[in-house]
């Protein structure tokens, strides 16, 4: 037996290994986008001797085994379990877990882009709407309500908080900091659930004035199975959820227009059209510049919303107290552009920045 | 090419393999030098394609000189082929290595022209030149010293220096190392078996041990706000995971080497478990103080010279091993910061040895590791200025705010695991329990199935680190 069995085993062992792995990935089927990590995967480098010369074929040709390998999925997995339960990592890719929820990792506290994102905005106001009745609010990520209590390091969030209070001076803060809890956010994703939201938009709504123009008369609709963002980075078998998005006759009537594509279309956009990510439902996800028109509305008024992705799900929210929406992501359009497009003296119109703590921590982006 | 890379792992390899054994079917030799002089030179096309030409170059100048020399050994002529022999490669590792260091360095004295500057810091490093060039001058010296013979088949000179499992970054295999290997070699099952352990042990060690330490590494915070525990687990981190890279992929090509049946020296002998730097050295890139000992220190005379003499032998080589590591000043510095210690230890450590007590040991083992890791903290730098903010923040001291205090006690608890695992697997004791366990189980046949499990899970395992991360860089490329 052990003669039969000494130094074959291992080299039988290893070689199918190699081998098996090498014939699968040639020549077993490729899948062109990878549903889990919301991503296209790499294809199959061109050869040419200009690629050979500046090595991009080599790391190019990595990049597409690594994309490629089989059971890619399967191993990442493995490899998550192995640095949390035998390396005893609390975070693998910087997601960490706790009761269930996914959490990104973000530390610490970046006061230089903080800061940067105050200046920013209040330059928008002075160039755009110097005497405009404006308002800020500031959404926490999920750490806010995850990482401290948990043992999780995160940024300092009060010091945030002041630190955008004391450069945004002629600007009205709303504070919606507590009406949120965790329970308000997806497991799996970064963002906040539409059908949560209503304390936090009658905040919002009793200091700009709108409060009395919101309705609670909506119809869930949901997406059965939602996979958030963290789902693929944790590479962990977490389970999906549903997504909701609330409907009644005025968001059915809303319109909205892009800038980029030059469409316009219902303000929530079928699961097909949100593509990777179904969060995109709302609003068609991230776009530059937006027209949202809601024939319904109670009011002539007219909102501009300075947002990122939390603006997406919240907004349509608003449409019983405003006419017109335009929504700006300045981070795919520059606020040197802004004129150009919108009307920032019309009349009735209020502004409101809304921007997340993970992006007021990374404002680079902003342009 | 990285060994760690599934175009290395899942093609590369497969691919030697079988070419390797249809070669093998013919009893000459040749066919399989042939087939590993081919397929290194694509291991080394795919990372440098260029500088292929560069090596190969080298070698046939090598070649021709080497048997020019071996010709006219007794004249004038023989001497000045062997000069030029041992400093044409000499010269281009200066040029390609050194060039920019020293303009920079002299730029105070000399005013160069602005071009020269420019042109000096375009010039970019050969992969694993400084490994190749020391391979290729060992043999010139051995051959003219007679301690080997002139190799006058070119196909085996080129498969010696191009030789893929240590071509880019050691061991530093001498020619005499695997001279007969070269001509005449038997790959039998337990050559293969225990390469492919081997090897499997230090891909192991690279891609779950030193790639993981080198991500706690990169995200740890800067010196001034770490705290005291993180600064010493930071240092610690930074030599295991040079140990872990460099000795995983000493292994890497120990095992490879294995495979195709040649029989490289070691590299590493468990260094951290050194009793004093000196026998740290021992234990640490063998090949590399073997070839300084060899072709530079005894040279110059060794010990056998007058004390100011010795010492300045001992400068040299160590501020020579400094500076191949790395053009910079932190590299010399390292180098000479162990010069400082091993003069100290041979002068006056020589009195105590012999009459060391058990607290004595302990001591003599704590100053290793604190030596260890400033040194390494020097090392791993990319200047000075950096090296010794890392080297402050080990003192007590600093005040920290309670955020920071956090994120610090976070880094560390997040890491606790791997530099556990890194501590222990850095001394013999895996291996030594290893042995007892299958001495006690007496069953060959378990011990050879659980090789080869271990193998597959590392595979495995290594496998799903690479597709999920790009951390994958080997530290002793850059050398």
């Amino acid at each position: 037996m052990l003669k039969f069995i000494k130094h074959n085993i291992i080299i039988l062992g290893f070689s199918c290994c190699i081998t098996g792995f090498m014939l699968t990935l040639v020549f077993g089927g490729k899948q062109t986008s990878s549903v889990s990590e919301r991503r296209k995967l790499a294809t199959f480098p061109s050869l040419s001797v200009e690629s050979l010369q500046d090595q991009s074929f080599m790391e190019d040709l990595e990049a597409y085994f690594l994309d490629h390998f089989p059971l890619r999925d399967g191993l990442r997995r493995i490899k998550a379990y192995f640095a949390y339960d035998v390396l005893g990592q609390l975070e693998n890719n910087d997601i960490y877990m706790v009761n269930g929820y996914a959490g990104k990792l973000e530390y610490p506290l970046n006061e230089t882009s903080v800061t940067r994102a105050a200046e920013k905005m209040q330059a928008i106001k002075e160039q755009y709407f110097p005497e405009g009745e404006v308002y800020y609010a500031i959404v926490p990520d999920k750490n806010y309500l995850l990482a401290e209590q948990n043992g999780y390091p995160s940024i300092d969030y009060d010091r945030l908080e002041t630190r955008m209070q004391e450069q945004l001076k002629d600007m009205t803060y709303i504070d919606i900091w507590d009406t949120l809890s965790i329970e308000d956010y997806y497991t799996t994703d970064t963002h906040w659930r539409q059908e949560c939201l209503e304390e936090t938009v009658v905040r919002i709504g009793e200091k700009m004035g709108f409060s009395q123009y919101l309705t609670n008369d909506y119809e869930r609709q949901e997406i059965a199975e939602f996979y958030g963002v963290y789902y693929g980075q944790s590479a962990l078998p977490l389970s999906s959820e549903p997504l909701y998005y609330l409907t009644n006759e005025t968001t059915q009537a809303a319109t909205q227009w892009s800038l980029e594509t030059n469409k316009t279309q219902p303000i929530h956009i079928s699961e097909e059209e949100a593509g990777f990510d179904k969060y995109n439902i709302f609003l068609s996800g991230a776009q530059a510049l937006q027209r949202i028109e809601s024939p319904l509305a109670k009011t002539e008024n007219r909102l501009i919303v300075f947002r990122d992705s939390f603006g997406s799900s919240i907004v349509p929210l608003f449409l019983e107290a405003y006419k017109e929406i335009i929504l700006i992501d300045t981070r795919y359009i520059s606020s040197a552009l802004l004129g150009d497009y919108v009307d920032f003296e019309a009349k009735n119109t209020q502004v409101l920045f809304l921007y997340n703590t993970l992006l007021l921590n990374n404002s680079s982006m902003l342009k | 090419m990285l060994f760690s890379s599934i175009t290395f792992l899942y093609f590369f390899l497969p691919t030697v393999f079988i070419l390797y054994g249809i070669a093998s079917i013919k009893q000459d030799i040749t066919w399989r030098n042939l087939v590993l002089w081919v397929m290194s030179c694509l291991f080394y096309a795919w990372g440098e394609p260029v500088y292929l030409f560069l090596m190969l170059a080298q070698i046939l100048v090598v070649y021709g000189l080497t048997y020019l020399m071996e010709k006219k050994r007794e004249s004038v002529a023989g001497k000045v082929c062997f000069a030029l022999s041992v400093l044409i490669p000499f010269a281009s590792l200066f040029y390609f290595k050194y060039t920019g260091f020293f303009m920079n360095t002299l730029t105070s004295w000399l005013p160069w022209p602005e071009s020269w500057v420019k042109y000096a810091k375009g010039i970019t490093l050969p992969i694993g030149i400084s490994f190749y060039t020391f391979q290729l001058t060992s043999y010139c010296i051995d051959v003219w010293r007679g301690r080997v013979k002139l190799q006058k088949n070119l196909l085996s000179l080129m498969t010696y220096v191009a030789l893929f499992p240590q071509l880019i970054a050691g061991p530093i295999v001498r020619y005499s190392d695997i001279d007969r290997e070269l001509s005449k070699r038997k790959t039998t099952k337990e050559d293969v078996a225990e390469g492919i352990v081997r090897f499997s042990i230090g891909l192991g060690k690279k891609v779950l041990i030193a790639n993981v330490l080198g991500e706690f590494v990169a995200e740890v915070v800067a010196p001034e706000v770490r705290g005291l525990a993180l600064s010493w687990g930071y240092a610690a981190a930074v030599s295991l995971q040079i140990y872990f890279d460099f000795s995983g992929y000493s292994d890497m090509a120990i095992g490879l080497g294995r495979m195709f049946g040649f029989h490289f020296p070691e590299n590493f002998h468990y260094p951290f478990i050194s009793g004093s730097l000196t026998e740290f050295w021992r234990r640490w890139h063998m090949t590399l103080g073997g070839w300084f000992r060899d072709y530079v220190y005894i040279p110059m005379g060794g010990n056998r010279v007058k004390k100011v003499r010795w010492f300045f032998n001992l400068l040299t080589v160590w501020f020579l091993t400094g500076l191949w590591h790395g053009a910079g000043w932190n590299f010399i510095i390292w180098g000479l910061f162990f010069a400082f210690f091993l003069i100290i230890e041979k002068e006056f450590g020589k009195r105590a040895e012999g009459k060391r007590s058990l607290i004595g040991r302990m001591l003599g083992h704590v100053y290793v590791l604190l030596a260890i890791l400033i040194s390494f903290l020097i090392f791993h730098a990319e200047n000075m200025e950096i090296a010794l903010r890392d080297i402050k923040a080990m003192l007590p001291g600093a005040s920290l705010d309670r955020a920071q205090l956090e994120n610090a006690s976070f880094m560390l608890r997040n890491r606790f695991g791997i530099l556990l695992i890194a501590v222990i697997g850095s001394t013999p004791l895996p291996a030594l329990l290893w042995k007892r366990v299958f001495a006690w189980l007496q069953k060959d046949v378990v011990e050879e199935i659980a090789k080869a499990v271990g193998v597959i899970v590392i595979l495995l395992l290594s496998t799903a680190y690479l597709i999920d991360g790009s951390f994958n860089p080997f530290l002793y490329f850059r050398f």
